[in-house]
């Protein structure tokens, strides 16, 4: 079981060979020159008891420590710079592989996947997958190089019985210890559930705050959160009898063995086959082998947990690409006429065909116009056209050519979307709006803005331009947020415009200006507009009614 | 160089006031404390004598090789009996700490979030949602880390350093003063640490932040991302974080290797060679006792493992007092919501008479967002309130609800001034309906009744039959019972609204203040609504905010704002026959239903599909 996830991390291991390779040297260097000091207080307490120490014996040894000390504080902390400094290196990496692979999926794969959950993976299991290319390869050397170093000096310096003597209950320790772990692990799970559901209600209670107060509904809630902090409160109370097992436990076993030792070391002393110096660097040995025998508990603990968090970051880097470029692609942008030859669209995983024999050609530069309820499947159109999902039954053309003869690069960069759910970056409001091209220059910017009828309110911000966006800086309502996204894509000026119920939350005559300003544009430009009021595509070309697809 | 200074004097300042404040959650716990203490105590004295009976052995017995077995198996038990003791009351010791924490930590957020239910709706209007579950969730938690793991584990690691210094003293109190030295090194050692750590723990904990607020606002964007193609872009910003991340930690890692167990270490490592020095020379000239000896270097070794748990929890506590910074200014602030301060007389029943009366209110003090508005609703009558998007419809509702304070001018609801209500009487009178319905995590029964449990089940299904949400409720899978499943997304925004309508009625009011849904919705479920609405509007008072003209034309009374005053008032017709500001929205929106008219006509004739 340990072996497997190390296995899986041997690529990264392979990669930083050197650095591990040091690392581990100076970890069994470290575990060899913390032998010494035992070693001299042993040395010096019998030459004290036979009266045979001499000032010069004394300065001798002292020196000696000293060198000892230097050398095992220059290792240690080379050994946490290369090993640690490797580990963090790791999970940079995964974060990247992540992050790269998220750019890459496509929308089912959010539909799947909650973002929640996929932000869990990429810092509780990136954290993981760390502590176990740290801790667990730390606690494995650490452990296995001190535990062995330790035990075979005891034994072959000191007594091989006494050795194995006080080690009978060290084991106990281990198995404690990992016990433990895991009983832990288990109800700490449970408290962290209750913690995240206190989250969630704290959430939901504070995004209703309106009905709250509107319901006088202050107390109740009051009342509720408190019942259920003290579920949070029951359950880690439940957390924290375990975790207050640990340390009596480990003291309890120590000193057992402890006991045995002076003990039976004793027995040994009075039979000549050991001197008090050596007894007594018998138990400073024993004090150097705790923490390998802990920590051997723990590895178990470590990787048992980072092996869970490696499988699903496996998973989710594994997942393949639903939309890919074909083999021979067409090269420029594609133009012209859009057209659709749709039989019948269904949403993977869906039983209902969203979309059903849709058919209908526009020319360039004229306006098509959408209506229909919501669900009739607007949306799911300028989806397919986006090529967010892939048509299987029909296919639809733009400029003459099927839309996967083109690159998804060159396919999208000819769309301008203005999406239903207007999303902006946390950013300023000129990066926003010159999101699809970082280059823009300002002029170039507020000329989109003042087409988008924005350019006024944007002016009244604090900041005017350089205003950010989101929790740090101004909230933009419904309305002006819908406007910045509208020209954030004209600024791409591409060929096609899709506004998918842009304007909703605009008032009457501010859709009119918007509307008029985008018929002033090249009439190169096809547009479709997809909307609930029927005021926004009085100007259209043609106009489709959808109704259940 | 100077200013510095005085500021992190200053802050030295604050951080004493936020942990003074803390401590002082502990007041009621003062027994539970002093039980703690003294079981720590008592776990702390066993543990201590340990050494000691070793020591007694080593000197008494085995250096002169005379084993009598009774006194043998009595120090051995005796040694046994300290061994458990150690450990139970080391059990019970830990738990107690641990439970006093998480018991102070509830207190904490239970008062948090109580003082957010008190607070100004205008409050939350500028602070993001995010931000204060924060504070109520994760900030309470690592408060929690300070009581649980900062706190507890400098009381025990104090009492067992003290308990060894004891220990020290009674076997040589030459030795154990020189010892003393140790004190102002570690003090030192420790200062230093935090110094240097704190400024890399926190600019670590702000790289993570950033690093998961690009992560998680990139994979809500992601089809923007897309669809703008800036795929790659985005993936060097992330790079850029992240290896920013990176670079702090091993710098982190740096500091930690160091200063932490490696330095502390050689202090033992000095302190030993220290001992052996003390022993050795002192063995040329005296006879020194090998037990003494042997228990002073098993005192060593244990003396530093507290120290190094103290010093691996400086962090946490310096992050601690940061996040209750954070949860003790939530807690002062200052914004409550206006409530019925001055509880005057007010008429029992009422008859839903509202009046403003030169209502002006500001925000900042400066700017007025409404001015000197001034309007009378009849009982039984219905006001609409029409202008453009920031007009100040939605503010006249949240003075009306009493949501934001009057800066000037009065409101009277039956002729009484609307701080003579009580919240509850007010909340009774006067309902609400929320342009958004937000609905709660429950079934449609809990969602109608919220936490008015004395609605009887039949009361509950009476209102929604009676804005005839019924009839969707009915035709769910479980009915009344049917759970709302993320925040209503699998209702549709129409029936979300039929359900906030039977949530209102529910509550039989005698003003309807309404906020018309900009949302539009299919045809269908528009006419239940405004058939809903009519029945909802028979008999009571209602101010209405409108959006769609066509929806209040029957409306005793409009008023059309424009930047917060009223331009334009009257009656349907009048308003029309002015021909003013009124008249042009009509015009725009009939041009809407014209090109209706003409959309559906196309749609007939010549249906490509």
């Amino acid at each position: 079981m340990i072996v497997r996830v190390f296995l899986d991390l041997m690529w990264f291991f392979k990669m930083h060979k050197g650095r591990y390779a040091a690392g581990i040297s100076l970890l069994l260097c470290v575990a060899i020159l913390s032998l010494i000091p035992p070693h001299a207080v042993g040395v010096i307490m019998d030459a004290m008891r036979r009266h045979t120490l001499t000032r010069g014996m004394i300065l001798q040894w002292v020196a000696i420590l000293a060198v000892d000390t230097v050398f095992i504080y220059a290792m240690r902390y080379i050994w946490r710079v290369l090993l640690f400094g490797s580990a963090m290196e790791l999970a940079a990496r995964l974060r990247e592989k992540l992050y790269e692979h998220f750019t890459r999926m496509s929308p089912q794969f959010y539909h799947k996947n909650r973002i929640g959950d996929l932000m869990a993976h990429s810092t509780n299991d990136v954290q993981a997958v760390e502590m176990t290319a740290t801790d667990g390869i730390l606690t494995l050397v650490d452990s296995i190089s001190t535990g062995i170093v330790v035990i075979t000096t005891m034994a072959t310096t000191l007594s091989w019985k006494l050795t194995l003597i006080t080690l009978i209950p060290m084991p106990i320790m281990a198995f404690a210890t990992s016990r433990y772990g895991r009983m832990m692990h288990t109800r700490f799970h449970i408290a962290q559930e209750a913690f995240a559901e206190i989250t969630e209600y704290t959430q939901e209670t504070i995004a209703g705050i309106r009905v709250i107060k509107a319901f006088g509904q202050e107390d109740v809630e009051r009342k509720r959160f408190a019942e259920r902090s003290l579920d949070v409160v029951k359950k880690n109370i439940r957390v924290a009898r375990i975790d207050a097992l640990f340390d009596p436990t480990i003291s309890l076993v120590v000193g057992c063995s402890y006991l045995l030792s002076v003990g039976f070391g004793a027995l040994f002393v009075v039979h000549r086959q050991l001197t008090i110096g050596e007894l007594t660097t018998f138990t400073l040995y024993l004090g150097q082998l705790i923490w390998p025998m802990l920590a051997f508990g723990w590895l178990f603990n470590i990787v048992e947990r980072g092996r869970a968090s490696d499988d699903r970051i496996k998973t989710l880097l594994s997942t393949p690409e639903d939309i890919r470029d074909a083999e021979i692609t067409l090269d420029g942008r594609p133009t012209g006429e859009i057209a659709f030859a749709l039989d019948e669209f269904t949403y993977p995983d869906a039983e209902k065909p969203v979309l059903k024999n849709i058919h209908f050609s526009i020319k360039q530069g004229q306006t098509l116009g959408i209506v229909g309820r919501t669900g009739s499947g607007k949306t799911t159109l300028f989806k397919l056209l986006l090529r967010e999902f892939d048509v299987t039954q029909g296919e639809i053309f733009v400029g003459g050519q099927p839309i996967d003869a083109w690159t998804l690069s060159a396919l999208r960069g000819a769309i301008a979307y203005v999406p239903q759910d207007h999303f902006l970056f946390s950013a300023s409001i000129a990066q926003n709006i010159a999101f699809a091209r970082a280059s823009a220059p300002l002029e170039e910017i507020q000329g989109v803005a003042r087409q988008a009828a924005i350019h006024e309110d944007i002016l009244r911000f604090p900041d005017g331009y350089a205003t950010v966006v989101g929790e740090r800086g101004v909230t933009l309502s419904g309305g002006q947020k819908q406007r910045v996204s509208i020209a954030r894509a004209l600024l791409m000026d591409a060929e096609i415009l899709i506004l998918d119920d842009s304007l909703s939350a605009v008032d009457a005559t501010t859709e009119a200006s918007i509307l008029h300003a985008l018929r002033q544009k090249p009439k190169t430009a096809t547009t479709l507009i997809a909307t609930h009021r029927l005021s926004s595509v009085e100007h259209a070309d043609l106009i489709l009614v959808l109704e259940d697809g | 160089m100077n200013e510095f200074e005085v500021g992190s004097a200053e802050m030295k300042r604050a951080d004493r006031q936020v942990l003074m404040r803390l401590l002082s959650y502990l007041r009621p716990h003062g027994w539970a404390l002093f039980g703690a203490f003294a079981l720590l105590a008592i776990a702390t004295a066993t543990d201590v004598l340990g050494p000691l009976i070793i020591k007694d052995f080593i000197d008494h017995y085995l250096t002169v090789n005379h084993f009598p077995v009774g006194p043998l198996v009595r120090l051995a038990s005796l040694y046994i009996v300290l061994l458990i003791i150690t450990a139970s009351f080391n059990f019970l010791q830990v738990l107690a700490f641990q439970t006093l924490a998480l018991r102070i930590i509830q207190r904490i957020r239970i008062e948090v979030y109580s003082k957010v239910q008190a607070l100004a709706l205008a409050f939350f209007d500028k602070t993001p949602a995010g931000s204060l579950v924060s504070r109520i969730t994760n900030d309470t938690e690592a408060i929690q880390d300070l009581f649980m793991s900062v706190l507890s584990t400098f009381a025990q690691n104090l009492f067992l350093l003290t308990g060894i210094y004891i220990s020290l003293f009674f076997l040589n109190a030459h030795l154990a003063l020189l010892c003393l030295l140790l004190i102002p090194l570690i003090a030192t050692l420790m200062q230093v640490y935090r110094i240097l750590s704190t400024r890399v723990y926190h600019l670590s904990r702000q790289k993570l932040s950033q690093l998961n607020a690009k992560l998680n606002e990139s994979l809500q964007g992601m089809y923007i991302i897309q669809a703008m193609r800036q795929e790659r872009r985005l993936r060097d910003e992330f790079g850029e974080i992240n290896q920013a991340y990176r670079q702090v930690r091993v710098r982190n890692i740096k500091i930690n290797g160091l200063l932490l167990r490696p330095m502390v270490d050689v202090l033992y490592m000095m302190t030993l060679m220290l001992v052996l020095w003390f022993f050795g020379v002192r063995s040329l000239s005296h006879v020194v006792d090998l037990g003494v000896l042997y228990a002073f270097v098993n005192y060593l070794e244990r003396f530093f493992e507290p120290i190094n748990n103290m010093m691996m929890r400086l962090n946490l506590f310096q992050q601690s007092l940061v996040a209750a910074t954070r949860v003790f200014m939530l807690m002062d602030e200052t914004q409550l919501a206006p409530s019925g301060e001055e509880m005057g007389e007010f008429p029992e029943t009422g008859r839903g008479k509202i009046e403003f009366r030169d209502v002006s209110f500001s925000y900042d003090g400066e700017n007025d967002v409404l001015k000197n508005i001034s309007f009378t609703a009849l009982p039984g009558q219905t006001v609409a309130l029409v202008g453009h998007t920031g007009s100040g419809k939605s503010t006249t509702i949240n003075l009306l609800m009493r949501f934001y304070p009057v800066t000037r001018g009065q409101i009277l609801v039956d002729d009484v001034p609307l701080d003579g209500y009580p919240d509850d009487v007010l909340r009774n009178r006067i309902g609400l309906v929320l342009q958004d319905p937000f609905l709660f995590v429950g079934d449609m029964r809990h969602n109608i009744r919220l936490g008015g449990t004395h609605f009887t089940d039949e009361e509950v299904e009476d209102a929604a039959a009676f804005v005839q949400a019924d009839r969707f409720i009915k035709r769910l899978p479980k009915g009344y019972e049917e759970v709302v499943a993320e925040r209503g997304a699998t209702l549709s925004s129409g029936q979300r609204q039929l359900l906030s309508f039977a949530r209102t009625m529910v509550r039989k009011p005698k003003v309807l203040v309404l906020d018309e849904a900009t949302a539009s919705v299919d045809t269908e479920t528009e006419i239940a609504i405004q058939e809903a609405l009519s029945r909802m509007r028979h008999g009571r008072t209602t101010i209405a905010i409108a959006h769609r003209l066509s929806t209040i034309q029957d409306a005793d009374q409009i008023l059309v704002l424009h930047h917060g005053e009223i331009v334009e008032r009257g009656t349907h017709q009048e308003l029309l026959a002015k021909r003013g500001l009124y008249y042009n929205m009509y015009l725009l929106q009939q041009g809407g239903s014209a090109a209706a008219r003409h959309a559906s006509h196309v749609a007939l004739a010549g249906d490509p599909a």
